[in-house]
């Protein structure tokens, strides 16, 4: 049959053929781990300014490319999406729309507009944690507060008024929200009250003209002043007059920027406003209709056009003027990267540097960090790097270790434990009686290997010529994975299973409530409250396992029995394998046994509950500890 | 990864090896060969158009028309994910407006935004899916079908009875993943030996959740974060109704009337970005139309044809997601249309045409948020087609068209009318051989759509019609015999895409507008390959291969950061390999097993190529094993598909994650 030998040609193949083919698929290259965005290091510059600046790229909506890129002024580079190098873990990055940054105290606020929350970081841009706040926009400051508008509305409400929420800066909690006009956006404080601008962006044809006055104290809308139509930004003076800029209905009604005393409407400034920054007695005002930067004295509202080549600019967008120089950004065509314009005041171009999308947001730190380590990302420290709660029970060392001082809250008293304890410190935290306890963790997660993975430094000790019995004030160790990854640890936890898990008289689920009005005994030696003092509440309970009482008096001496493994402050540090830990110890509430492939959180409670007559509590003390699997 | 990577290449080689002895057998047995060939009519294409019908169409791992185009050439989709995302398609990357789509012969209007979403068409009804790159190769068609760069032709099932059958029926149940329920229901009627009813109703369910991840590494290679999530608000409920009705009279003539209409509901799941997992918009869509066909010839020269449409559709778009801009959108769309065209036969070598259509397009719109009610626009589209077609012996093909379009918009200045040229040649230099070679040459306008010209604060009432030139070559051979028939092509084009329309940023803060900015260079090739081996013991090994080459890049302004830069979304390399076995028993019964692969190489998110923009290539293996039974007096087929075989977590778009692997299962009895 013909059709017979045609198959038995199919098989006698000619390898070329083949070859081709094959050659062609390697073109096609295959799919691989997907990397995080790195911060690409761009020297821009050889002149020495002071400080940094952040400048938040907005990106599109939809796109998840916010992105915080970070100026060292000190060094003249630009650093490209410094946020995502600081904080790898965060899933999906920043998020979707950067809508405002802003410095206050020692954190940096940005808000993410569709990604519906305020980012919170140190200066150098490490998370502390966010504020869910939906459809955010702008942020002000007073006193130990944050405000954020939001276009927050509801399709049941006709109105469709807008918010202005009340952050706590210390406790990161929304403490109050009140209701303005619709889709406010700016807003700034003077005196005791907060004025905010309401847009009403989403109306086309109905947009708003007010500017809503709250009253901080009893956090109520005072007043609607009329301003103009569509008033988007509202800035301060040094006169304490407000500066708002009108966009008007982009058709007939024009753009205006409307200097008000308070009172009265004072000025009326005829031209488009695509942003706006006062610094020493002027208003800078980018028309981005006519590609022009005016300079408006705020005394006597005298003209000036400074003479910046901004008609080359294909959307001039960012605006910053401090004292040194005026930042200028164009926004290109929105999906492309923008340009950030560094210029003297007299028109002179010192630099420029390629941004993210979008560059509209701009905010200057007074010290530049530490950015030489250019492969942050990659290099991890081996000891831990952060605390994240620390409520210690009482006991004679509470408020002294750390010291306690006036205006501590429990944040405060997280960074100074950090400052203990954290990056090899080797100072002491204690965690006062039974059930104190403090978390912490290391910059990464400890991944769970062969062997013991995470040693726990104490200040145990053998008594001399015995490996028996010694001071062991044990601790039980606690992990956690960060499940939901909201870099909190407000996940499960498991206990590693100490050698007396199984004992007999191990006390497991047991709670005691501490209250202040209970913190009465004092010893000769200390005497400040032993109740942790920068709490509001009058009483907390702690819950754990409790461990039977292992104190021996030998030799006149009241000493410990040395536990076999698995609890902290009980072994001498130098004994590296009796004060280290094994993930795969972990169990559930249970007992089951946990396998868990790494971890993110530490906790370590005290679990014994001994008064001694000479020497007090036996309390857990920390001194640090180090992921093993690191090594520098 | 490694595994992986050899499947792929196993595949190939095993395909190209088929590919060579064809080769082989061209060349060498040539003459041995030539007697066992049977007589075969060349075919008469002058554009050689990509085809997927029948049992074929049937048995490919898809389940809309958007999913069965993802194995054409030159084809890229863009889909959002899930049995409801949109799914559109753009043809040799001159953006998805430039292609139109016909449902029995007639375009799908969409005047407001000019997209048709592919993912709505199912499959179940479908008897063939055509693309032409350029125009349908017969001129005698309306003048509209002129104006488009590239053609999708969808037809539906045709009733087909034998001498005693009065009535076929179909019905069919499909299940699978994300709660996919989805039966179907056709009956054809033989009312008399002319005419003849067919009915088709569809539902199709699904709740839309699955998992996806997001893993990210250090570049240590340490997990940076490795998260899953179900998608949500991702659930559609869609139902399809059709009927028609065919007259065949004398033997030249015939009419048809056909009725579709579609409702649905869905949630938009929306993109993925951090802090947000989770939308709440809604869409309610009902397509509704009724078209009309009638064509004739006289004297066996003169072909005339008449075509009537009425289409009415409404979409309601909500969004309950306080988080975002709250809305509450209503639009309805009517289009009226109506088209003659004449064909005459000059010369058995020479026919001429001319063609006029004419359009009627309105949109109504209510966004109750924003405060507009009740708005509306409309616009009038007139065609004027002439094309003539000849023949040189039997070597050469020519064609040449030429487009009138006059277009008027609702509040816009009557724009002069656009005329645009086609030049289609299609040389073959052996009268016994089917190899050919084509050419093509054309202009073709992508007008702006409703949103382009009046969306609020956004539309620019005086855009100007983006233009595509393409260019074309193609090489195509052809060969049946009793073993084998293997059909080949390879084509180089280069596309120039000129005042394209973009939104950009107007001059004032947060705004932008639609633009004539925008110029794009395409060079690109197609090939693919069709391979059909008829086996012993009755069994056939089919398998189809293409591959895309695609450099498609920005040439705006040179000052632009992305000049030069490949556009968004398209890959500098795709392609595709399905290969299906199948054996038939001695009673008839099949049994078969398919494979297919798609591969979409890396490509860039948005107009400036670096890093943070850049999109990793996906490719997914997707597995079918069907059976098929007489059973008398009906005919049982079955068939289970397994998609995305290795779970690969891919994004088509980015933020829109796709599903991982997904299973489906059809049982279908046909009497």
């Amino acid at each position: 049959m013909h059709s017979s030998s045609q198959i038995l040609k199919f098989q006698i193949s000619n390898f070329k053929f083949q070859i081709v083919l094959c050659f062609c698929i390697m073109l096609l290259s295959c799919r691989t781990d997907e990397v995080i965005y790195p911060t690409i290091p761009t020297n821009v510059t050889d002149e020495v300014q002071e400080g940094g600046l952040y400048v938040l790229c907005e990106g599109n909506m939809g796109s998840n490319k916010a992105r915080l890129d970070y100026m060292n002024l000190e060094t003249g580079t630009y650093y490209s999406n410094w946020y995502g190098a600081q904080n790898p873990k965060q899933v999906k990055e920043l998020g979707d729309v950067g809508n405002d940054i802003a410095v206050y105290g020692n954190k940096l606020y940005a808000v993410i507009n569709c990604s519906h929350k305020v980012e919170i970081m140190d200066l150098q841009a490490h998370r502390i944690g966010q504020v869910d706040i939906p459809n955010c926009r702008y942020l002000a400051f007073h006193g130990d507060k944050a405000y954020v508008s939001a276009y927050v509305g509801s399709l049941a409400d006709p109105d469709l008024l807008g918010s202005v929420f009340e952050i706590d800066t210390a406790s990161l909690q929304i403490t109050r929200e009140v209701k303005v006009g619709h889709q406010p956006d700016e807003l700034c404080v003077v005196d005791d009250k907060l004025y905010v601008v309401n847009s009403g962006g989403y109306l086309t044809n109905r947009y708003d003209s007010t500017v809503s006055v709250i009253d901080l104290n009893s956090f109520t809308e005072i007043q609607k002043i009329p301003v103009g139509l569509n008033p988007t930004r509202i800035r301060k003076d040094e006169q304490g007059h407000l500066w708002v800029c009108c966009q008007g209905n982009y058709d007939e009604v024009k753009p205006q920027v409307v200097v008000h005393d308070l009172n009265n409407v004072i000025k009326r400034i005829q031209t488009s406003c695509a942003n706006i920054s006062i610094y020493d007695n002027t208003a800078y005002i980018l028309d981005n209709t006519n590609k022009k930067l005016l300079g408006i004295s705020t005394i006597d509202y005298r003209q000036s056009t400074i003479n910046l080549p901004l008609s080359t600019f294909e959307n001039p967008y960012g605006l910053l003027a401090t004292k040194d120089a005026l930042y200028v950004t164009d926004a290109k065509n929105y999906v492309s990267s923008g340009v950030l314009h560094c210029y003297s005041y007299d028109g002179q171009e010192r630099w420029q540097a390629l941004t993210g999308d979008i560059p509209g947001h701009l905010c200057r730190v007074g010290e530049a960090m530490q950015t030489d380590t250019t492969d942050t990302v990659i290099s991890y420290s081996a000891y831990i790097s952060h605390v994240y709660e620390y409520l210690p029970a009482i006991g004679q060392f509470v408020n002294e270790l750390p010291k306690y001082e006036e205006g501590d809250d429990a944040e405060s008293m997280c960074r100074k434990c950090e400052a203990a304890i954290a990056n090899n410190a080797g100072g002491m935290v204690t965690l006062g009686g039974w059930g104190g306890y403090i978390t912490f963790g290391f910059d990464h997660p400890v991944k769970n290997e062969e062997g013991r993975d995470i040693q726990i430094l104490g200040n145990a000790f053998y008594m001399t010529g015995s490996t028996e019995y010694g001071s062991s004030e044990p601790g039980i160790v606690l992990v956690s994975k960060d499940a939901n990854n909201n870099g909190l640890p407000d996940d499960t936890w498991y206990e590693l299973k100490g050698s007396l898990y199984d004992d007999p008289t191990t006390e497991h689920a047991f709670s005691r409530t501490y209250t202040r009005d209970g913190d009465t005994i004092r010893n000769p030696f200390h005497k400040q409250p032993y109740y942790p003092q920068w709490l509001t509440a009058d009483g907390y309970t702690l819950f754990g396992a409790k461990l039977a009482p292992q104190t021996e008096k030998i030799s006149g001496q009241n000493v410990q029995h040395i536990l076999d493994y698995g609890y902290v402050d009980n072994k001498p540090n130098t004994d590296i394998e009796g004060t280290s830990f094994d993930i795969s110890w972990a169990v559930d509430a249970n007992g089951n046994a946990v396998q868990l492939e790494s971890i993110d959180f530490i906790r370590v409670y005290n679990a014994a509950d001994e008064i001694l007559t000479q020497t007090g509590e036996l309390s857990t003390e920390i001194t640090g500890a180090i992921d093993l699997h690191i090594n520098n | 990864m490694i595994k992986r990577y050899l499947f792929i290449f196993f595949a190939f080689c095993a395909l190209s090896a088929f590919a060579q002895s064809e080769a082989d057998s061209l060349y060498n047995d040539f003459h041995i060969q030539e007697v066992e060939v049977t007589a075969r009519a060349l075919t008469k294409d002058v554009i050689v158009p990509q085809t997927l019908k029948g049992e074929e169409l049937q048995r490919l791992n898809a389940l809309s028309v958007a999913d069965a185009l993802r194995y054409f050439s030159g084809v890229q989709l863009k889909d959002y994910g899930g049995v409801g995302g949109i799914k559109t398609i753009n043809v040799r990357s001159m953006g998805s407006q430039h292609t139109a789509v016909y449902y029995n012969g007639i375009q799908l209007g969409n005047a407001q935004n000019g997209q048709v979403d592919l993912g709505r068409f199912s499959l179940d009804n479908m008897e063939e899916i055509q693309l032409f790159n350029g125009q349908k190769s017969d001129i005698f068609q309306s003048a509209r079908e002129f104006g488009a760069a590239g053609n999708v032709y969808l037809t539906t099932r045709k009733p087909y009875f034998h001498p005693n059958e009065k009535v076929h029926v179909h019905a069919q149940m499909r299940a699978g993943s994300f709660a996919l329920a989805n039966p179907n229901v056709g009956v054809d009627i033989k009312l008399t030996d002319a005419l003849s009813l067919t009915l088709d109703a569809e539902y199709v369910y699904s709740d839309g959740k699955y998992p996806f991840r997001y893993r990210r590494v250090l570049p240590t290679g340490e997990v940076a974060y490795d998260t899953t999530a179900i998608r949500q608000n991702g659930d559609v409920n869609a139902v399809r109704a059709e009927i028609g009705l065919h007259h065949y009279y004398r033997t030249t003539g015939f009419w048809r009337v056909h009725a579709y209409n579609y409702y649905s509901e869905r949630g938009v799941p929306g993109a993925i970005v951090n802090n947000v997992w989770k939308n709440g918009e809604r869409l309610w869509d009902r397509n509704t139309f009724v078209q009309a066909q009638w064509q004739d010839e006289w004297f066996n020269r003169w072909s005339t044809r008449l075509l009537l449409k009425y289409a009415n559709d409404y979409t309601h778009y909500q969004n309950y997601d306080i988080k975002l801009l709250p809305s509450n959108n209503e639009y309805l769309q009517q289009e009226a249309y109506l088209s003659f065209a004449n064909k005459v036969q000059l010369f058995n070598w020479w026919d001429l045409s001319v063609a006029y259509d004419y359009q009627y397009n309105t949109l109504k719109r209510d966004e109750w948020v924003s405060g507009v009610t009740d708005e509306r626009f409309d616009r009038h589209s007139h065609w004027l087609s002439a094309a003539t077609a000849f023949n040189v012996k039997e070597y050469l093909r020519l064609q040449a068209s030429a487009l009138m379009t006059q277009i008027t918009n609702h509040k816009s200045q009557i724009t002069n009318p656009k005329i645009t040229p086609g030049i289609f040649a299609s040389f073959r230099p052996y009268p016994k051989i089917d190899l050919s070679l084509n050419a093509f040459y054309k202009q073709s306008y992508r007008y702006p759509t409703f949103n382009d010209l009046y969306y609020t604060d956004l539309g620019n009432a005086n855009l100007r019609p983006e233009l595509a030139r393409q260019h074309s070559i193609e090489l195509a051979y052809r060969k049946a015999t009793k073993a084998y028939d293997l059909a080949f092509s390879a084509s180089y084009y280069y596309n120039r895409v000129t005042d394209k329309i973009i939104a950009y940023p107007k001059g004032q803060q947060f705004r932008w507008t639609m633009l004539n900015l925008g110029t794009v260079k395409i060079n690109g090739v197609d090939a693919k390959a069709d391979m059909s081996f008829y086996l012993p013991l009755r069994f056939v090994l089919r398998s189809r291969l293409g591959y895309t080459y695609q450099k498609a890049i920005d040439v705006t302004n040179p000052n632009d950061t992305y000049y030069g830069h490949q556009i968004p979304y398209i890959p500098w390399h795709s392609g595709s390999v399905v290969a299906e076995l199948d054996w038939t028993s001695k009673r008839g019964d099949h049994y078969g097993f398919s494979y297919s692969f798609i591969y979409v190489g890396e490509r860039y998110s948005q107009q400036e190529n670096t890093i943070y923009n850049y999109v990793q290539p996906w490719y997914t293996h997707d597995l079918s094993i069907y059976g098929e039974w007489n059973v008398q007096p009906c005919r049982l087929k079955a068939n289970i598909e397994i998609n995305n075989l290795l779970g690969q977590d891919y994004e088509v778009i980015q933020n829109y994650p796709m599903p991982k692997q997904n299973v489906r299962c059809t049982v279908a009895l046909k009497y």
